[in-house]
């Protein structure tokens, strides 16, 4: 096969000054497998690479500043990263929480998780000891091009909840990545809340590794941005192990959301459902794919995916792919996908008790939204969702 | 009250009212019975203003003014209510928040001053009790997953909070067990005032067992094609709709 040409890769190569061992291999795989071309599945509905050749502007350099506004006002840790790096002063560590920053070390290999492992400056590691108040993660992006990477580990038995937002400057590419170690018994609840500026594109994985009788929680809401691609990987590599993926799109203007998920079914006993959500508005356009693999040692596995969509706008967009791949024969799987315009009966039925028109859909539109809001443990942020629910429906 | 006057109604160029003529008088209850297919429903459906329908003649008119201009919550803003044959399922919304909802529209809509929280409970606790409804049930996403009869309770709880001057009751009794058929009734009963109206649709005379009817009114292809007392919904009852279908087909 013959690899098209990249300047972007060229000018990584060219620039590249690391004598990481992880980074200078990481480099050459990157090189080898190039990005993803115009035939690769994966970013079929989302061009990544003709996105990184043109607006992953390196000249771009901004102040990063943190707003005070945009801390959650509640008690916890609250980590500030700026491009990248994590920022002591402006940060407020609660004991038992480690947070420091770490050599590179191997990630996903991935083209995108392999450019975030070239190109980040350090690596974000996060521990906590014992079972701690909220850690919110308030990532500001400034530059062009900037390569967000943390690691949280995890202890036995423990809970975690964790907030990401991401706070991007106009203009700015973002290629994040997230890696949780989710040891045995412990349950981790992470959300992630994405509203960005309307020329911000960002590409954030989110890969997910669970030990035996593990829970895993992801709770991805994306209301704007120019792109914005989810890659959220999830192996349940022990036995027993619960995964859960929610997510909610609700887009207007040009925005375009792809969420490509992924969870693998490697031991038996293993549980993981998925639902996303997706309301979409003037030329938004949407993507949703989940993948489910089903390995052959993965008996007794029950596994659930459900991706429902309301257009709201003859020009907004939808492609909706489930993937089933299973080797186990004694598993309960199932998928469902729905995309519609909204409910007239249901209309109907709120006007008739006399509720006008506007505020009917309103209210429709709102329950339906907020129910990918149930596995968001913290109340300042389910009180930002449903601003931004509010905020983006009307 | 209520005067309905020649009306034709379609649904994708399918006539299915073909000259309707009633009129409903304050403090007064009219069934309407007749075979499936014979218009029932849309009658019901055309009064709420579902805008599936499309009317083609004729004209009704609510306390002078022209329902059929009217938006589905401008008509329920003066007073009609329909019972849903088949209540809609609406996921996330709880019945109390959208009564609530409703209820201050109304209220605004004719200048009265909003609900407050402590008054709508109060409110709220003495119509329960009308229809025998629990809280539980009242707080959870509105018809999801309620039984036949949980459903059409929730609708005349609705109807208890709303108070209607025009009650429209589109096959209520349908699907219900004779205990909870009574219920139903019932609360249609108690909420009967003398400024009040109702219209009962049923396929069958057991509702007006209950629901004791001062006029009931046959119809069929679209028509009204007899109307009488509640003995004409028990000679109904008796013979079966095929004298009717017989003497319909004379006249024609």
């Amino acid at each position: 096969m013959i690899k098209e040409q990249s300047i972007f890769l060229e000018k990584i190569q060219k620039e590249f000054e690391s004598d990481s061992e992880v980074q200078q291999e990481a480099l050459k795989m990157l090189v080898e497998t190039g990005l993803p071309n115009k035939k690769s599945e994966a970013y079929k509905y989302t061009p990544i690479s003709k996105f990184l050749e043109k607006k992953a502007d390196l000249s771009l350099n901004q102040p990063a500043t943190f707003n005070e506004n945009d801390r959650y006002n509640t008690e916890g840790s609250h980590l500030v990263i700026k491009n990248g790096r994590f920022s002591s002063e402006d940060s407020i560590i609660e004991e038992g929480l480690k947070v420091r920053s770490a050599k590179i070390s191997k990630g996903k290999h991935d083209p995108l998780s392999l450019i975030n492992t070239v190109l980040s400056k350090e690596e974000i590691h996060i521990q906590a000891s014992g079972n701690l108040s909220p850690i919110f993660i308030y990532q500001i992006n400034s530059i062009g091009f900037s390569n967000p990477r943390i690691k949280v580990a995890s202890e036995k038995n423990q809970e975690l909840t964790l907030v990401e937002k991401s706070i991007n400057l106009p203009g700015t590419f973002i290629n994040s990545y997230i890696e949780f170690d989710v040891a045995a018994n412990a349950r981790i609840n992470f959300s992630k809340v994405q509203a960005y500026s309307s020329d911000v594109i960002a590409h954030e994985t989110v890969f997910v590794k669970q030990s035996r009788d593990s829970r895993f929680f992801v709770n991805t809401f994306s209301f704007s941005g120019e792109v914005i691609r989810n890659n959220v990987t999830i192996n349940l590599e022990g036995e027993n192990c619960e995964g859960h993926m929610h997510g909610l799109y609700l887009l207007n203007g040009n925005t375009h959301v792809d969420n490509n998920t992924s969870v693998d079914h490697i031991k038996p006993n293993s549980y993981s459902n998925e639902v996303y959500k997706g309301i979409l508005d003037e030329k938004s356009t949407g993507v949703f794919n989940g993948k489910i693999y089903v390995r052959p040692d993965a008996q007794k596995t029950n596994a659930f995916q459900s991706n429902n969509n309301i257009l709201l706008s003859d020009d907004a967009t939808i492609n909706t792919k489930p993937q089933l791949e299973i080797w186990a024969d004694d598993v309960k799987c199932s998928h469902g996908c729905t995309t519609g315009q909204m409910d007239e009966d249901a209309i109907f039925y709120l006007r008739a008790r006399g509720i006008d028109e506007k505020t009917a859909k309103g209210m429709i539109l709102n329950a339906f939204a907020s129910q990918a809001m149930e596995k968001v443990p913290v109340v300042e942020v389910q009180e930002e969702l449903m601003l931004l629910i509010q905020k983006n429906l009307y | 009250m209520l005067e309905i006057k020649n009306l034709h109604a379609s649904i994708e160029d399918k006539q299915i009212l073909k000259g309707i003529n009633l009129e409903v008088k304050a403090g007064e209850v009219h069934a309407i019975m007749g075979p499936n297919g014979s218009g029932k429903s849309t009658l019901a459906s055309v009064l709420a203003g579902r805008e599936d329908y499309e009317v083609t003649d004729g004209e009704v008119l609510f306390e002078g003014s022209d329902l059929l201009e009217l938006a589905p919550e401008e008509r329920a803003r003066l007073g009609i209510f329909l019972a849903f044959q088949y209540p809609v399922e609406i996921p996330g919304v709880s019945t109390t928040n959208f009564l609530k909802t409703a209820l201050n529209q109304i209220r605004e809509s004719r200048g009265e001053k909003a609900l407050d929280a402590v008054n709508f409970l109060k409110t709220m606790k003495e119509k329960m009790k009308l229809v025998d409804i629990d809280q539980s049930l009242l707080s959870r996403s509105l018809n999801e997953g309620f039984s036949g009869g949980e459903k059409k309770r929730n609708e005349i709880f609705q109807m208890a909070m709303l108070e209607p001057r025009l009650a429209i009751l589109d096959e209520t009794d349908s699907g219900l067990d004779i205990d909870a058929l009574k219920i139903v009734a019932d609360g249609v009963n108690q909420l009967k005032r003398p400024d009040n109206a109702a219209i009962v649709v049923t396929h069958y005379q057991r509702l007006l067992d209950y629901i004791v009817p001062d006029f009931v009114h046959v119809l069929y292809n679209g028509r009204i094609v007899k109307s009488g007392d509640k003995s004409l919904a028990l000679e109904l009852e008796e013979k079966g709709y095929d004298w009717i279908k017989e003497e319909a087909a004379l006249e024609a």
